[in-house]
């Protein structure tokens, strides 16, 4: 054999080694994007994930122990709002897996209201999403002198006679609000949120899940 | 027994090749080994903490009738057993030191022009541990799922969710659904926690250590006064081994006394996760970013191919990015060849001194702002946000001006004796 044919031979070992080499990573990639799939989890759908439907009822989030539904003459104008999550009326199920169901139900003097505000409200209480549309912490805290909500998390601060207008801080929008209404002497959801609960970006995200 | 050994495995080969090795002694060389031993206090605690945590958040009732995510419940339990809030404080402080030692080792590089070739590579390395251990203790944090660590994890949450196009699937990849509310976060969160991220901070460990071996450490000024060209130090092997030894045994000893005096993170008091949002703060290490979104208006938004960017991407993302990019840059623009062997003083560079001056100024300032609720609160001039802006874009540059000025009068007339 001369050199020119072994030099032949050896350039077609390395063909089929690189060959060979290519295969498996370029297989090994494609299964690794395919297992890489399952990084993302999938959104599964418990009972006390369900989003607020119109016609659930509202039960104080706080306090502990049974379920107990928000009566009218328990709020006072004047007094710090309090959280609330959504009741299934039928099942008695508290949709409290999902933070995007926290309601802020708060009460003012009927004349203290914005009109457009009233008008979703009952005998001056009103309700709204409690999820900061900043970055998704709950609006928790109640600034007494400007009868207003403060999140902690940034200071963002909603003047909840106005339509829950930014009045400080970095929140973008308004948290959206939840008309209301009484039945049996407690308080309903009479409607869907009039907005986008929580940030933007994630509200995307779920629509196309 | 030796000779038997040495036959089959050449430790005589390994003693002249390794244990030879010439160790400069400087104070400041030991920013880097206190960090190490950080995370081997880490590693040792946080094994120890995985015997009795579960990373759940299914309800468990406590012995006292309340029903919490047994995380929570699980790190009470911790709490309870003999030496296991010191053990769990050791592991959050040596955590913090871990950071802290980390920042001050690349400041004491930076300062010294030690990034320089040839080496580059090693600093990008430990760039990269930096920001690894930054990550990590960011993963920790949420583990005991009390009311405090579960807001604060929200805010990164919603943080990575604003990063455009990539943001939305990247939060859900790294906490395994939306946070808080899926179950699927907590046994994420301590997957990378305990497995992903050590493995590769490990890994880089390593490969910084076996390049620093390769390359040499860089020598102290006086190495080049008492013998040029020559490498100055003791050998590892014993002397540096004692000395390591003894900063060891007095890294555990301090801080076992730290953590048994301060307990860390008091998740009794925090309590579990309720709708009532505590004021939270970050740990200090993240106070700089928090500040910046602090001052940032809202009204900083835009779109862009279809997606938004926000304010919470300009200052949690993009600024902190900028900086790290720039950091990553720096040894292919300061490419000078003269002292590749040697710690430059700083005195010596007076613009490279006075912009990390600049640039610790700006840390200390954007923290600064962090507190801008407070300082509203307490009716301070500080909760100005025009205030603010001034101190974290003025302060760097007053700082640099002076530090240039100073350093120029002093140290200037030195240097030109020195050329002559």
């Amino acid at each position: 054999m001369d050199e020119r044919e072994i030099r032949l031979q050896r350039s077609r070992r390395r063909l089929f080694l690189k060959a060979a080499i290519g295969t498996g990573i370029g297989l090994s990639l494609v299964s690794a994007f395919y297992v890489g799939a399952s990084l993302r989890p999938k959104a599964e759908v418990t009972p006390e994930k369900e989003p607020l439907k119109p016609g659930d009822i509202l039960v104080y989030a706080q306090g502990g122990g049974e379920p107990k539904p928000i009566r009218p003459e328990e709020l006072k104008p004047g007094d710090p709002f309090v959280l609330a999550y959504p009741m299934d009326p039928k099942t008695k199920v508290v949709k409290s897996g999902e933070a995007k169901n926290t309601v802020l139900v708060v009460r003012y003097n009927p004349e203290e209201l914005a009109p457009e505000v009233a008008q979703n409200g009952v005998e001056g209480i009103v309700a709204y999403s409690a999820v900061c549309t900043h970055l998704g912490c709950i609006v928790s805290q109640w600034v007494a002198d400007k009868k207003a909500a403060l999140c902690p998390c940034h200071g963002g601060i909603y003047d909840l006679a106005r339509g829950a207008r930014v009045i400080a801080g970095p929140p973008p929008r308004p948290v959206p609000q939840l008309p209301l209404k009484v039945e049996g002497g407690v308080l309903v959801a009479a409607g869907e949120f009039l907005g986008e609960v929580g940030v933007k970006a994630e509200a995307a995200f779920y629509r196309h899940v | 027994m030796y000779k038997w050994l040495d036959e089959r495995l050449d430790l005589t080969g390994l003693y002249q090749k390794v244990l030879r090795k010439a160790f400069p002694v400087h104070h400041s060389f030991f920013l880097g080994e206190i960090t190490l031993f950080a995370f081997i206090v880490l590693v040792l605690t946080g094994i120890f903490l995985t015997l009795n945590f579960e990373p759940s958040i299914r309800e468990v009732k406590l012995p006292d009738g309340r029903t919490v995510p047994a995380a929570y419940a699980s790190v009470l339990y911790i709490d309870s057993l003999p030496f296991g809030a010191v053990i769990r404080s050791l592991h959050h402080w040596s955590a913090n030191v871990m950071i802290a030692a980390a920042f001050l080792h690349m400041l004491r590089i930076l300062l010294s022009g030690a990034y320089k070739k040839p080496r580059e590579l090693n600093y990008l390395v430990g760039l990269a541990l930096l920001g690894l251990a930054v990550v990590t203790a960011f993963t920790g944090y949420a583990l005991p799922y009390d009311n405090y660590a579960v807001t604060a994890t929200r805010i990164g949450y919603g943080i990575a969710n604003s990063i455009p196009w990539v943001g939305t699937t990247l939060a859900q990849v790294m906490f395994g659904g939306e946070f808080p509310g899926s179950e699927k976060s907590i046994p994420r969160l301590y997957s990378l926690h305990v497995l992903w991220l050590p493995l590769l901070l490990m890994a880089l460990i390593g490969a910084h250590m076996a390049i620093m071996m390769k390359q040499k450490h860089t020598q102290p000024r006086y190495a080049e006064r008492v013998a040029p060209g020559r490498i100055l130090g003791v050998p590892m092997y014993p002397q540096q081994l004692v000395m390591m030894g003894i900063l060891f045994a007095l890294y555990v000893g301090i801080m076992t006394m730290i953590a048994g005096a301060f307990l860390a993170h008091p998740i009794e008091a925090f309590g579990p996760p309720t709708p009532n949002t505590p004021a939270v703060k970050p740990e200090w290490y993240f106070l700089w970013i928090y500040g910046i979104l602090q001052i940032i208006p809202s009204s900083w938004e835009f779109r862009l191919f279809g997606d938004t960017i926000g304010p919470e991407f300009i200052g949690g993302v993009l600024i902190p990015g900028i900086l790290g990019l720039v950091g990553l840059l720096l040894p292919f623009v300061d490419t000078r060849k003269d002292k590749m062997r040697y710690m430059e003083l700083p005195s010596e560079h007076p613009v490279r001194t006075s912009v990390i001056l600049a640039l610790l100024v700006f840390f200390l300032m954007t923290t600064l702002a962090g507190y801008k609720i407070d300082f509203q609160q307490q009716g301070s001039i500080l909760g100005n946000n025009a205030v603010l802006w001034t101190l974290v874009l003025g302060g760097p540059l007053l700082t640099y001006i002076v530090s240039y000025t100073l350093l120029r009068i002093f140290y200037g007339k030195k240097e030109e004796e020195a050329l002559q």
